[in-house]
């Protein structure tokens, strides 16, 4: 390492940062909201009869999106482990 | 039993006393939200990230035979000096644990490292750019990182619920805030286990039981280190918790989800970057950006405050104590040196112990309200709310 700091990989930690540790839950958050909206309840009112099932669709891709997000997060983790008795080399991983 | 096999023996129990305070030292980073917000008990809750970190120790294979790579004279390392950097790093874990402040477990350990070999060999025993490189600027500049991203993303979870009832949000967000702080938990044994485990391997090599060749530890140093980290984890550094969850700021669900969603995100990107930092930092910077984020919610920094200079103060303290410890273990000599501090190091802990029975902070008592006087803390009244 020539500088002082690893600059590059800083501003990939503060990128992929933003996209992944906030967007993952603002994603989240909008699930939770179209959930609530589509099941007809907002500001506390039930809206008996006004479900919307386009709403809670959207709510449902986008608690996938977060779910596969995880499942990414621990496959990463494991990657080594999956690679090193699997053979499958994934995530990065590199054999050793 | 020959003197160096003795010698042996008491390194890997050091190791192992480390890895055990690493566990209850971190506990919190990856529970302290879920506990405050209810989101779990606090005995499922350390029960849950105990089990994650015995799992995440299994899953770290290949294990470096090296400590603190570029910060120290590879060559120049010996088993005393280690020996005396985990000395080092014990006892300011279990200092900074007394007065329920998380620092970082990592600083302790490579602090001892460096006061050992700034003792043994002298400044030129340790890289100094390294150091400032892969150490000192990344533990400045991750809490930030973390605090900012945290912050974007609590300010963007309460955005998109605005108007919404929070009896129909607080279900979802506790599972979200469940699922990032484990992903957490996983990271940290793969991490942190691994650090010991390579302390070890590293000993089992410089006595010869081990051929440098290998590149998996024995199976026995994998089942000990894991073993170690899970029941320090399930122990639970309830103060350090209390800080962390209580302390800082007063955490809903949605903020301990953005919270730990930035942790496991930051984490998890700097390991695949190759960007070095410290689990708490992180944590802690997280914690912190969740109460910015929050609309009207308020940050203590006077607790912020004694924190950052606790960190400040991790590498020349847990230093000082491996200076101090290699000086007495080498000039002590041979078996004598390292009984003599292992006896050191084992009365200082009980004492430490000791003083923490004054103020008992358990999982009963782990969520009372913050008085904002740490020495005031009202000792455990058995069932207590909590």
């Amino acid at each position: 390492m020539d500088g002082w700091l690893n600059v590059g990989a800083l501003v990939k930690v503060l990128v992929f940062g933003i996209i992944a540790g906030a967007g993952l839950p603002a994603l989240f958050a909008l699930g939770v909201r179209t959930q609530a909206v589509g099941a007809g309840t907002i500001g506390g009112q039930h809206l008996a009869g006004d479900r919307r099932p386009l709403l809670t669709a959207v709510a449902y891709v986008c608690f996938a999106l977060v779910t596969v997000a995880i499942v990414t997060g621990v496959l990463f983790v494991a990657r080594d482990f999956i690679g090193h008795h699997t053979g499958w080399y994934i995530l990065g991983a590199e054999a050793k | 039993m020959n003197e160096s096999l003795i010698i042996l023996s008491i390194v890997v129990v050091t190791a192992l006393a480390f890895d055990f305070t690493n566990g209850f030292h971190d506990t919190g980073n990856a529970m302290a939200t879920s506990i405050a917000t209810g989101a779990l008990t606090p005995k499922v809750a350390v029960t849950l990230s105990a089990v994650l970190n015995l799992v995440g120790a299994f899953l770290s294979t290949a294990v470096a035979a090296t400590i603190a790579k570029g910060l120290v004279d590879a060559n120049l390392v010996t088993l005393e000096i280690v020996f005396a950097g985990l000395v080092g790093g014990i006892a300011w874990n279990l200092m900074t644990w007394l007065l329920g402040i998380p620092s970082s477990s990592s600083h302790a350990l490579i602090g001892g490292v460096i006061g050992a070999m700034l003792a043994a060999a002298g400044s030129s025993g340790v890289e100094w750019k390294g150091v400032v490189s892969n150490v000192v600027l990344p533990a400045m500049l991750s809490p930030l990182i973390a605090g900012l991203v945290a912050t974007l993303g609590t300010y963007s979870v309460y955005r998109t619920t605005r108007g919404l009832e929070e009896r129909r949000t607080e279900r979802g967000f506790r599972i979200g805030q469940i699922g990032s702080a484990s992903l957490v938990s996983l990271a940290h044994g793969t991490n942190d286990a691994q650090k010991t485990m390579g302390i070890i391997f590293l000993a089992l090599i410089s006595y010869g039981s081990v051929s440098a060749d290998e590149t998996l530890p024995p199976t026995w140093v994998i089942v000990a280190c894991a073993s170690a980290i899970a029941l320090g984890t399930y122990l639970g550094g309830w103060r350090i918790i209390r800080t962390l969850g209580k302390g800082l700021v007063e955490i809903k669900s949605p903020q301990g989800m953005a919270a730990e969603s930035s942790s496991a995100a930051i984490i998890l990107l700097a390991s695949h970057f190759g960007f070095s930092l410290s689990t708490t930092h992180v944590a802690t910077g997280s914690i912190l950006g969740s109460g910015l984020g929050k609309p009207g919610a308020q940050v203590r920094w006077n607790v912020a405050l004694r924190m950052v200079t606790a960190w400040v103060v991790t590498l020349p303290a847990a230093a000082l104590v491996g200076a101090v410890a290699y000086a007495a273990t080498a000039g002590i000599g041979g078996l004598a040196g390292v009984l003599v501090v292992f006896a050191g190091l084992v009365a200082g802990s009980f004492a430490i112990w000791l003083r923490s029975r004054a103020s008992v902070v358990s999982h009963d008592n782990v969520n009372d309200e913050w008085d904002d006087r740490p020495s005031s803390r009202r000792p455990a009244v058995a069932g207590a709310e909590s």
